[in-house]
């Protein structure tokens, strides 16, 4: 066995390699938590007491949050 | 401690020398040979060891110094623990330095880390009389080295590699403290240096100058204070003449202190002299009041469990004992210590242009160069700011507040500016400073933080170039705006609305902690862009169609929003580099996670439904 082989054996049964991948997770975990209670608090608010403007701003904020938790668990889905 | 580039500058001599020393004794004196080689490694060891807590530089350390000194107390238990753990005074002072020049911490803060760290260089004669003396050194020296070879095969990250130069760097240290031991041991049997022992005041004096003359030559006192344990512990020196020689230790320091500072900037500077006072001070009390200390270690040396005929790990007791005591005595006094330090070596001339942290002290460090070059860039765009909201006829306060923007587009300036000699009184040459700065701090990267400076590079171009389309849009903006055609200046109002809330965005985005928040925010700044593409959304057309504006307008609005298209898209590139936390979260997703063209054009088209 080559000295390369060897190391990457090594690396492979400690598991060496999931460090990086293990503090991306937790980052995008971290990350969809508070886009998801962003959200929550976005979806309670009364639309009905909104101007035109308000709400215009509030659809388009919803889309864009709810985009990003779409990709969000993409990326965390990829990683399990 | 503050004396890192003179000590650089002079490492490789002294390990020479000291090699071509153990050389030349090697057949005549052998035991002089040890001791000299045994300098020697132990010297290569603290290097290695300080190199390998650079690698935690990028985050771990400055997020420490940073968080933790916010008063006093904390921050001189900050320099002391750093210190102790990283076994490096002058890292921390580096650190120190440069936080200082970005004002990440004030002066008395970094003040009090230096008071602090004093306390931590000590740990360094606890780890020598504990365990360098105790256990047979050179049998944990060896697994160490080999650990520290063997981890950068396995583990390529930087962390790991600092880990490893951390293990081998403990493990030239505990062998270079074995040699010198070895050869006190076998030069007793030689030469009796203890003949020479001194008694009285006479006696403190000589050891003390022969203590402060031995750091300034090897300029780590440090390794002083190891050869004074070592010759100590094999009764080549008297005990008495040993508390002298590290007070000597200590004395001597400021020397290289003072030297350190006359290539560091302004803070170095001041923090050499707070040291240099602080050092004098502590050297002072400690000569004077050198037998009531004694008898005070004593006292505390049976309460601790020391042995009373322990002398090393009394030794490194007293060492202890009077930093802290200094420390204690100058404290109160920090206020107007670091009132008298403002005093010295201001800056003349400072001018919004010229450069506010770019200076060669934070080049020691990749980190501490990549934090000054995101604070002068900030300090660019601030210029830039200025000049492009005064450009396009917006009041600065009024944009930083909660003013409704239509209000914020409603009032004017009663003046205009003219762009292009504000361009070359503050952009011109601090863009040039920081491009050549950022060439300098490239030579000492590694290739991660080389992608991270060639980013904010083109943050700094993104700047510039954002600042020359608002040139090019502020001619016929002034024109249209204060011009009687309605239609014209709705069109040209809607540009500057758009970049108002644009820059008021970028300024939530820098100021704000919440990752959610600023990926809101840059999302939604990349939607509105698309404002500007008036020829796709029909306003153009509309307007032409209409016979709303003339030929003339309609050419001239096609192009100033392509300026405006092209202002934003800068903008926004440039505050996803430069806003976004180098260790926060974000960073580290926003490659994944952040909108990209085909995003927008998704949801434009869902809005247009």
């Amino acid at each position: 066995m080559g000295i390369k082989k060897f190391i990457e054996s090594v690396k492979e049964s400690l598991g060496l390699d999931e460090f990086e991948k293990v503090g991306k997770k937790k980052s995008i975990k971290r990350l969809l938590e508070k886009l998801r209670s962003r959200k929550d608090i976005l979806d309670k608010v009364p639309k009905k007491k909104l101007s035109k403007k308000e709400k215009t701003e509030l659809k388009e904020e919803l889309a864009i949050i709810s985009l990003q938790i779409k990709k969000g668990e993409k990326i965390l889905d990829e990683f399990n | 401690m503050l004396t890192h580039s003179v000590y650089k500058s002079l490492f490789t001599p002294i390990i020479i020398l000291l090699l071509v020393g153990a050389l030349f004794f090697l057949g005549l004196y052998p035991d002089i040979s040890m001791i000299l080689g045994g300098i020697a490694l132990f010297l290569l060891g603290m290097e290695y060891m300080e190199g390998g807590f650079k690698a935690f530089s990028g985050g771990l350390l400055e997020s420490v110094l940073e968080k933790f000194t916010n008063n006093t107390p904390k921050a001189i238990t900050t320099g002391f623990l750093a210190t102790a753990i990283v076994q490096s005074s002058s890292l921390i002072s580096i650190i120190v330095i440069s936080f200082l020049s970005a004002e990440l911490i004030t002066l008395t803060s970094a003040v009090g880390v230096i008071f602090g760290s004093n306390i931590g260089t000590t740990a360094t004669a606890w780890l020598v009389s504990v365990f360098g003396l105790k256990i047979k050194i050179s049998v944990y020296a060896m697994p160490m080295i080999v650990m520290g070879i063997l981890i950068p095969l396995f583990l390529k990250s930087n962390s790991w590699k600092g880990i490893a130069s951390i293990f081998i760097g403990l493990g030239v240290i505990f062998l270079g403290i074995g040699y010198m031991k070895e050869g006190f041991e076998t030069l007793k049997e030689g030469i009796d240096l203890a003949q020479y022992a001194m008694a009285g005041y006479t006696g403190i004096f000589v050891y003390v100058f022969v203590g402060s003359v031995a750091t300034v030559v090897i300029q780590s006192s440090s390794a002083t204070m190891a050869i004074i344990i070592t010759a100590l512990a094999t009764g080549q020196i008297d005990y008495a003449n040993a508390l002298a020689l590290a007070i000597g230790a200590n004395v001597g320091t400021t020397v290289t202190a003072v030297l350190g500072a006359l290539k560091s900037n302004e803070n170095g500077r001041r923090l050499a002299v707070a040291h240099f006072i602080f050092n004098i001070t502590t050297g002072i009390i400690a000569i004077v009041f050198i037998y009531q200390l004694a008898e005070l270690v004593d006292y505390l040396a049976v309460i601790v469990g020391i042995g009373i005929d322990n002398y090393t790990m009394k030794l490194a007791l007293f060492h202890t004992i009077f930093n802290i005591i200094g420390v204690l005595a100058v404290s109160p006094f920090i206020t107007v210590l670091v009132k008298f330090l403002n005093t010295l070596f201001v800056p003349k001339g400072l001018s919004k242009g010229k450069p506010k942290y770019l200076d060669d002290s934070v080049l020691a460090l990749p980190s501490t160069a990549l934090s000054a070059i995101i604070m002068e860039t900030k300090h660019l765009y601030e210029n830039a700011f200025d000049i492009i909201t005064h450009g396009l006829n917006l009041k600065k306060n009024n944009l930083l507040s909660s003013m409704e923007l239509d209000e914020v587009t409603r009032d004017l300036h009663t003046h205009t500016i003219d762009i292009d000699s504000f361009y070359n009184r503050w952009i011109k040459g601090l863009y040039g400073e920081i491009i050549d700065f950022s060439t300098k701090a490239q030579t000492n990267m590694s290739p991660e933080y080389i992608e991270e400076l060639y980013k904010l590079k083109l943050a700094n171009r993104d700047i510039v170039e954002a600042l020359k389309d608002t040139k090019h849009l502020q001619k016929n903006l002034l024109k249209y705006t204060s011009g009687r055609n309605e239609h014209i200046k709705e069109q040209y109002n809607d540009i500057r609305k758009g970049l108002a809330e644009l820059l008021r965005n970028i300024n939530t985005i820098a100021t704000t902690q919440e990752e959610d928040v600023i990926i809101l925010l840059l999302s939604k700044a990349k939607i509105h862009t698309e404002r500007y593409d008036i020829i796709t959304n029909g306003t153009l057309d509309k307007l032409i169609r209409k016979g709303l504006i003339t030929n003339q307008m309609a050419t001239s609005l096609m192009n100033d929003s392509d300026y405006a298209h092209s202002i934003s898209k800068n903008l926004i590139a440039m505050a996803e580099v430069l806003f976004i936390d180098i260790n926060s979260d974000l960073k580290k997703l926003h490659e994944d996670m952040g909108i990209n063209d085909e995003d927008v054009d998704n949801m434009l088209e869902k809005k247009d439904k």
